[in-house]
């Protein structure tokens, strides 16, 4: 049933079906670290474990975690990279074990031409007049019990830097990888590339077999000083274990900078995922593209923000989902052109494809424009498994498991394709192709009982 | 040699029958015709003989070298040599004609095909439908035009090789140089690989340039007259009318 045809830009309409709020340029004051601690310990303990409810028909729920039972875990240094990474190309790597930093790696010579790749904690200390202008500029440390359990307690960190003009070819590979259940990760990436320097940048959530219930509370910075480029993928996969993953993203976009921002969320008991991009420069422009695939009892919540500070501006986000099993996923898409953001053009589509009975999917779109000389809208589409395809497919050969793996991979290729980056499109296409192999049976049942 | 044989066969859909006892056989090697108007049921034919799951055989037999191919999956009777060009392709979105053509092939084979063969065997395809290789970089029937959708469909039985092959009205939609391509892409393909085709037709017009041996005329689910050319001549110059009385006064 697609439904396509972008809807008119809405005016400042108030928007009762979601208690989902954008960040909106807030940020938290320039402050030693200790007393951002300070203030996150004291939130911490304040505020109750959050709960997200959008009236009636969906609840993100974390009131009955048992974060009491959960340890920060520190690791000894590792001397090699993690498998996921392999060989993969690249022109650093951080990798975040629990809770601490146990392996980097970076060329002397992108060292020498000023690139600084290292654990926040070290950067706090050595390069602590770029830490305090950027640390938490577009964060916020006390919205729930998670984010300030994050801003109070991180360890290790990964701290960026990609000095003016510089452009580095290979990406950068930071890991966060939780290695064991009852563990309590806090996470907190800051990455800046400063005016005119290009970059490409991978952050990868990953579990080992995990037995228990774990928490993953991440928070996200990157800045894209003017004139800057990065192109940054996240790939979100916790594995079968009980990986609770509770999170806020945030990127600005200085004037004529330019990111493509790709999340992949693949894998995790629940996933609670604010992302929020900020065009916050005139000429600035972004690509926000998503795809996430949950299964079994998987819980995935997307809120997505494309918030446009000033104009001219652009921005396109294109989101893909899809369910299995007795998942359940939920995208919220909000578009917001500040007012005075003029001749600020951006789009948000968000395709769906349901593949279980018991599976759900929503979209929620929405857009709030503050401005006239604006165009705002959105679209997408609701598909299930078209048989005739699944048929087609057939008649040239391909088994109906095979068939259905090439539709959902199909589905997923517009995005997949733009990572430009074959190792991790590798990963992703085999994890697809992995969760439609487990749910084989459940996805035959639901095609044969239409 | 192949051999397809049709007995008897009745088939329904939820709401209607729509075969009456079709008998039919096309061996490899042999170019059939089957004519017949609108709604008489020769897509339905088609379809399921490639086993679509919406059509029910209810009586009779579709046997391929005297196997019974009534309760296997359509990819089974693609690897054993069936092919079927559809009257409406369908779009395949985010996979490229050369992928989806590798994948195929590989479907159909035990050893994967190598690389530096499946490239020979596209360029010698790509020219003889007369395609752009940049063609086969295209997501498969995704925005294609009529014309080019028709292409890919001889494209794919030009490199999945099948020992027979049903056009289910490849014809229709055509303009005439997309018509002469597909049709003389038929021709060769039954004079290079040996193939056998059974060409379903609603307009006769791919007939001009092909000339089929055997021609079957179907009305209302039925085969009513099996013949040669002259029948394509007779029915363009009469219609179907006189056919339809003439079997009405048989019966």
């Amino acid at each position: 049933m697609p439904s396509g045809t972008p809807a008119p830009p809405k005016r400042g309409a108030p928007r009762e079906a979601t208690l989902n709020q954008a960040l909106d340029g807030r940020g938290t004051p320039r402050m030693p670290l200790s007393q951002s601690r300070e203030l996150a310990r004291e939130a911490y303990e304040r505020l109750a474990l959050p709960s997200w409810r959008r009236s009636g028909f969906w609840t993100t729920s974390l009131e009955r975690f048992e974060l009491d039972s959960l340890t920060n875990r520190q690791q000894e240094p590792d001397d090699a990279r993690p498998a996921i990474l392999a060989d993969a190309p690249a022109a650093g790597v951080l990798v975040q074990r629990d809770s601490s930093v146990v392996y980097t790696e970076l060329s002397s010579e992108l060292a020498a031409q000023g690139v600084i790749l290292c654990s926040l904690e070290e950067a706090a200390q050595d390069h602590s007049e770029l830490f305090e202008r950027y640390y938490l500029r577009r964060l916020l440390l006390d919205r729930h019990k998670l984010e300030a359990a994050s801003a109070a307690f991180w360890s290790g960190g990964a701290f960026l830097y990609v000095p003016p003009e510089l452009r580095v070819a290979e990406p950068f590979q930071i890991v966060y990888e939780i290695s064991e259940g009852q563990t309590a990760q806090y996470a907190h990436t800051l990455a800046i590339g400063d005016r005119g320097s290009e970059m490409r940048l991978r952050e990868y959530g990953i579990a080992g077999e995990t037995d228990g219930p774990a928490l993953h509370a991440g928070q996200f910075e990157l800045y894209l000083e003017d004139n800057a480029r990065c192109r940054l993928a996240q790939l979100t996969d916790w594995g079968v274990g009980e990986v609770h993953d509770v999170s806020t993203s945030v990127v600005e976009v200085a004037r004529d900078a330019y990111c493509h921002w790709l999340p992949s969320l693949l894998g995790g008991a629940l996933i609670r995922h604010h992302d929020e991009i900020v065009v916050a420069g005139p000429g600035g422009d972004m690509a926000f593209r998503g795809l996430l695939f949950s299964e079994r009892d998987e819980h995935f919540d997307v809120f997505a923000v494309d918030l446009h500070e000033t104009g001219p501006s652009g921005g396109d986000v294109h989101w893909r989902g899809a369910a299995t099993g007795r998942s359940r996923a939920s995208f919220e898409g909000l578009i917001k052109i500040n007012q005075g953001a003029q001749r600020s053009h951006t789009y948000l589509q968000f395709h769906s494809m349901l593949l279980s009975r018991d599976a759900e999917l929503d979209a929620i779109p929405s857009v709030l424009v503050g401005a006239d000389d604006v165009s705002a809208s959105h679209g997408g589409t609701v598909g299930e498994l078209d048989e005739l395809l699944i048929f087609y497919m057939q008649s040239r050969g391909l088994p109906r498991p095979q068939a259905v793996r090439v539709i959902v991979e199909g589905f997923f290729e517009p995005l997949i394709g733009q990572l430009e980056d074959p190792h991790l499109e590798r990963l992703v296409r085999e994890r697809i192709g992995g969760k439609l192999h487990a749910a084989a049976e459940d996805i035959e049942r639901y095609a044969l009982a239409r | 040699m192949a051999e397809l044989e049709i007995r008897n066969l009745h088939v329904r859909t939820e709401e209607h029958e729509i075969l009456r006892g079709v008998d039919l056989t096309v061996r490899s090697g042999e170019l059939h015709a089957l004519l017949g108007p609108n709604g008489s049921g020769k897509s339905t034919l088609a379809n399921t003989i490639m086993g679509h799951p919406s059509y029910e055989v209810t009586e009779g037999q579709i046997l391929y070298d005297g196997e019974e191919l009534n309760e296997l999956e359509p990819h089974e009777r693609a690897k054993l040599g069936l092919f079927l060009a559809f009257q409406y392709p369908v779009a395949v979105p985010g996979v490229s004609v050369a992928n989806f053509l590798r994948m195929a092939i590989n479907a159909l084979r035990e050893e994967p095909i190598k690389v530096k063969q499946f490239g020979a065997e596209l360029d010698h395809a790509v020219r003889l439908l007369d395609v752009d290789r940049a063609f086969t970089a295209r997501h498969l029937n995704d925005g294609f035009s009529g014309g080019e959708k028709k292409r890919a469909e001889i494209l794919q039985m030009a490199m999945l090789r099948p020992q027979i092959a049903v056009l289910d009205e490849t014809d229709s939609g055509l303009d005439v140089d997309a018509l002469r391509t597909v049709a003389e892409g038929v021709a060769k393909l039954h004079r290079e690989q040996g193939i056998g085709a059974l060409i379903i037709t609603h307009y006769q017009r791919i007939l001009d340039y092909i000339r089929p041996q055997f021609v079957h005329v179907m009305i209302d689910g039925r085969v009513v007259l099996d013949g040669g050319p002259e029948l394509v001549e007779r029915i363009e110059r009469d219609g179907y009318d006189p056919i339809r009385e003439e079997v009405g006064a048989r019966a």
